[in-house]
């Protein structure tokens, strides 16, 4: 393989001298080790993979839901694009759509491959170009997202950031293409949104790939350690280091830190958001505090001495939220400075003084060899005073202040998920507190009713207040990330799942903005899991799903096993850890299918597409990642459902399952085409209820390629959950009959009434493709 | 509580359209007199919601006995109405919802289409939003009425926010126009 190279450095010092702003170019280096051959298209420009984009979109067709009717983004407008109007650039309403599809999935990439650029450069800072990379025992095949996109295998962090040019040079001309006067068509947005996830899953694959080679993360590890997860978890006999965000290197040197000077007795440091998966990957005695709509609780109970923050979905008034509490902050990141003062170059001891004092709320600190000493000499610091001292309001306090309660509704009306938090209010007068906890329960955290409030009351402390014995409960033991899957791993499911006899990969991913509460992803994981699906979770949907004990008061992940196998719930890890997922996928075509990876995106993506009945769910969609790395799945022809909240990514891919010939396949032995089963039926889906996602859930793992037992299995659970979510038989179960051997046996009278009824006919099972050029003699 | 024609969630405002205010169920005798095939659609809400003596599932009932308008249930509502014994409703997605009303051509889950007339309530507040967004923008074919309690910018008619005594009282009063 031949690739350019290209690394700078500001300052190098070398046998021949020091070179300031010193940048390298090499025009190839040659991979001879590697005997695959280059599929069509390594590193493919944003056109490169159109076709197969094109073909996606023709049967996914995007259904527009705009968020607004005119255009702000240039000083032609506002532009008012309602009705059949243009604006003043040309672009109509579905174009504009598109392009703010874009622009978030390009916002999610910049995240994550920022990340990623930040960790290579840092590593490779600290261990070296040459420092390898391994993802673990039993996968040869590494980096699999990397080999299919980009036709390089990364075997070095010299190797990653390679790989990560050519990510940015991708992202630069994505987000060019969003500006006015760039593309104009729908399609070609969208084809572009496509190519951004792909890009994206590349990032994350190389971020992942990067911290677990270096940080002594869990390997591909089917027993990766179980860790402490809940607010009730952590000790506060101890100091407290609270890490919020993403990148794992600032809370590293603090745990590095404690570890050094021996002080774990004395100090904890919980985690949220995904730097909580990955501090607990490095140091299993790290915790897991919560997900990444508890950080106002947390924040204010007062319990965490010292916060530091790293990147992405930060709450960004923590440095006020903490000064309440007389927390110091800590930014870490230059995404995220919070505007503190910048103490980077300060000496420690002068840093903590400060800290310590109050002299300032917080500081911001790039360097992060220094983060360990000062967030950890801080918390020990202040940790004693602030013991003392009390942050909620009693309840006798909030059943004064509710007396004067406006009535307004402005908290209700400002809530997401429109809980009646005014009543629970008009309850608290009377000193029933039971219906803030409640509200609690379905709370997201965002406070939005606070700044509602025209008395201004700190309503979600109430909540927090009013459940105090369930936040003292909440105590779970989850199983941290565990990377990727192992190559042996896929070569005991990859045939039964590719015919369809365990039923579907599920994977629950993302944020957590619930329409009610964390603990739906636990219902839908586990009536998955005992249905003999493989469960799949990361990001904050990994905690939730854990954030559940059974009778015996165990977790999912206790309960269940964490090998890549029916029936049991394997955590990735973060949200950089996706991509394991996108890999377990790809992998399949690789071990059971030996198609070849390298460079040869559409053909794997369309065996995907076709045989591997994977669903995404992210459930608590909020953020533009989760926008991008949906995309990512798109593009290899996964299916993803959101909560009903993901309505608001303006834009879902339906099929339409009376369209017979967006249904048509080429039968690859034939080359004839051949009218399948509306099957995946959707790419993106926004369910209204957890009982809807079930059902589509279960009917979105239905492939062409499934054997007739396979279609068996897939029909019998989809008719099984339609029946007990809606209450009827499903009328569509003949759309997905193509031989009678597919009926299951149980169910064969009614199924056959259903066919006759409809005048079904029986089909070819083909061995199915998108791509003409994949039928046996290249289709001619 | 505000009475206006404003968005119930305060952040979800729109764009240069927006629904006139529906105070009275006589503004919706001109609607209905036009109308030659409306489709009703109840979400999955619509069984928490009480009204009079039973819920908004009871009143989707009334509704379509009262003016043989199909019914169609999403986010699984359907369970209700068959656990009712009510017979004649379908089941959808909301968002497939979404993509098949900007289909002029589209006969509708009961095959009665294409329809000229929704009636909607009981998907939640902003998924309602953003499916009527679809039908506003994109299905302009359709006239829409939200009967929910809160006021839904998007469609033709919307109740302005209401307060929930008058809101039962002209729900009923439909019933007498329709």
């Amino acid at each position: 393989m031949k690739k350019k190279a290209h690394f700078k450095a500001d300052e190098a010092r070398t046998a021949l001298g020091v070179f300031k702003g010193l940048e390298v170019r090499i025009g190839e280096i040659v991979d001879d080790e590697w005997d695959e051959p280059m599929g069509p298209t390594p590193m493919p420009s944003p056109t490169g993979l159109r076709s197969w984009d094109h073909k996606l979109l023709s049967k996914y067709q995007p259904s527009y839901m705009p968020y607004c009717q005119v255009c702000c983004l240039c000083t032609f407008g506002k532009c008012d694009l309602s009705g059949d109007k243009r604006g003043a650039c040309g672009i109509d309403m579905k174009g504009q759509q598109a392009r703010i599809v874009l622009a978030a999935a390009n916002i999610g990439n910049a995240a994550h491959l920022a990340h990623a650029r930040h960790l290579v450069d840092h590593l490779i800072d600290e261990f070296g170009p040459q420092t390898n990379l391994i993802q673990g025992p039993g996968t040869e095949i590494h980096a699999p997202v990397s080999r299919l996109a980009t036709g390089m295998r990364p075997r070095t962090l010299e190797d990653a950031a390679i790989i990560l040019d050519y990510c940015e040079s991708q992202l630069a001309h994505t987000l060019s293409a969003v500006h006015t006067g760039q593309e104009g068509s729908w399609l070609d947005f969208e084809s572009k949104v496509f190519h951004v996830g792909m890009i994206d899953q590349i990032s994350m694959e190389i971020a992942d790939l990067a911290q677990i080679s270096t940080f002594n993360f869990p390997q591909a590890d089917p027993k990766a350690p179980l860790v402490d997860s809940g607010i009730g978890m952590m000790d506060t006999n101890k100091a407290i280091i609270l890490t919020i965000g993403h990148n794992i290197v600032p809370a590293a040197s603090i745990t590095d830190y404690i570890a050094e000077k021996k002080l774990g007795g004395q100090v904890e440091v919980g985690g949220m958001c995904c730097t909580a998966w990955d501090i607990t990957r490095r140091d299993p005695s790290a915790k897991v505090v919560g997900p990444i709509s508890w950080q106002l609780r947390y924040i204010r109970s007062g319990k965490a001495d010292v916060v530091v923050v790293d990147e992405q979905c930060v709450r960004t008034d923590v440095v006020p939220e903490a000064q309440k509490v007389e927390a110091p902050v800590i930014s870490t990141s230059d995404k995220a400075v919070m505007g503190l003062p910048d103490r980077s170059d300060d000496p420690i001891d002068s840093i903590v003084e400060e800290l310590v004092s109050g002299k300032i709320p917080g500081a911001y600190i790039h360097d992060h060899h220094k983060v360990g000493a000062v967030a950890t000499k801080v918390a020990l610091a202040v940790m004693p005073k602030r013991r003392k001292m009390k942050f909620f309001p009693t309840k006798k306090q909030i059943q004064k202040m509710a007396q004067d309660c406006k009535k307004c509704s402005e908290c209700i009306r400002s809530c997401p998920n429109n809980q009646p938090i005014m009543e629970a209010v008009l309850a608290a007068q009377t000193g029933n507190f039971e219906p803030l906890r409640d509200v609690y329960r379905n709370c997201i955290g965002c406070a939005r009713c606070e700044s509602a409030c025209p008395n201004g009351y700190d309503l979600h402390s109430w909540m927090v207040v009013a459940a105090e014995k369930d936040c003292k409960d909440e105590i779970y033991k989850l199983r941290t990330g565990r990377g990727a899957i192992q190559d042996t791993e896929i070569r005991s499911v990859g045939q039964p799942i590719v015919f369809g006899e365990i039923p579907g990969v599920i994977a629950h991913v993302g944020c957590a903005n619930y329409p009610g509460g964390g603990e739906d992803i636990y219902e839908m994981a586990e009536e998955f899991a005992k249905r003999r699906y493989i469960i799949l979770t990361s990001g904050c949907a990994a905690m939730s799903a854990g954030s559940v004990k059974d009778e015996n008061g165990q977790s999912i992940y206790e309960r269940r096993g964490g090998e890549f196998d029916a029936g049991c719930v394997i955590n990735v890890g973060s949200c950089v850890s996706n991509p394991h997922i996108a890999g377990a996928a790809i992998k399949i075509a690789a071990i059971f299918a030996k198609r070849n990876l390298r460079g040869n995106y559409a053909e794997i993506a369309d065996y995907i597409h076709n045989r591997v009945g994977a669903v995404g769910i992210s459930w608590g969609a909020m953020s533009q990642k989760a926008a991008s790395i949906a995309s990512g799945f798109w593009r290899l022809g996964v299916p993803v459902i959101v909560g009903p909240h993901g309505s608001k990514y303006r834009r879902m891919l339906l099929g339409k399952k009376e369209d017979e010939e967006a249904w048509t396949v080429y039968d690859a032995r034939t080359g004839e085409k051949v009218v399948t089963a509306p099957g995946p039926e959707h790419l993106f889906y926004a369910a209204e209820t957890v009982a809807e996602a079930n059902v589509m859930t279960a009917k979105l793992c239905i492939r062409p390629n499934d054997t007739s037992k396979g279609r068996s299995i897939k029909l019998s659970h989809y008719i099984d959950i339609h029946e007990n979510s809606y209450g009827f038989f499903p009328d569509d179960v003949w759309k997905y009959i193509r031989r009678e051997t597919d009926i299951p046996i149980t169910l064969k009278d009614k199924i056959l009434d259903q066919m006759k009824e409809n005048k079904w006919k029986e089909r070819t099972i083909p061995d199915p493709t998108l791509l003409k050029e994949l039928v046996m003699g290249g289709g001619k | 509580m505000v009475m206006k024609p404003v968005p119930w969630q305060t952040g979800e405002i729109c764009g240069p359209d927006s629904a006139k205010s529906l105070n009275k169920a006589d503004q919706l005798k001109r609607t209905f007199a036009k109308s030659k095939k409306p489709l009703l659609i109840v979400g999955s809400e619509a069984a928490s919601m009480t009204h009079g003596t039973g819920d908004m599932i009871d009143y989707a009932i009334s509704l379509s006995e009262a003016s043989k308008i199909p019914v169609v249930a999403t986010g699984g509502a359907i369970k209700a109405f068959i656990e009712r014994g009510y017979e004649g409703c379908k089941s959808i997605g909301a968002m497939e919802l979404a993509n098949y009303l900007q289909d002029e051509s589209w006969l509708g889950p009961h095959g009665k289409g294409p329809h000229d007339l929704i009636l909607i309530y009981g998907i939640p507040y902003y998924m309602q939003w953003t499916l009527l967004s679809a039908v506003m923008n994109f299905g302009t074919h359709l006239t829409k009425v939200s009967l929910g309690r809160y006021y839904q910018p998007h469609a033709d008619w919307s109740f302005p926010n209401t307060k929930e005594k008058q809101w039962h009282d002209i729900l009923d009063d439909i019933l007498d126009v329709v």
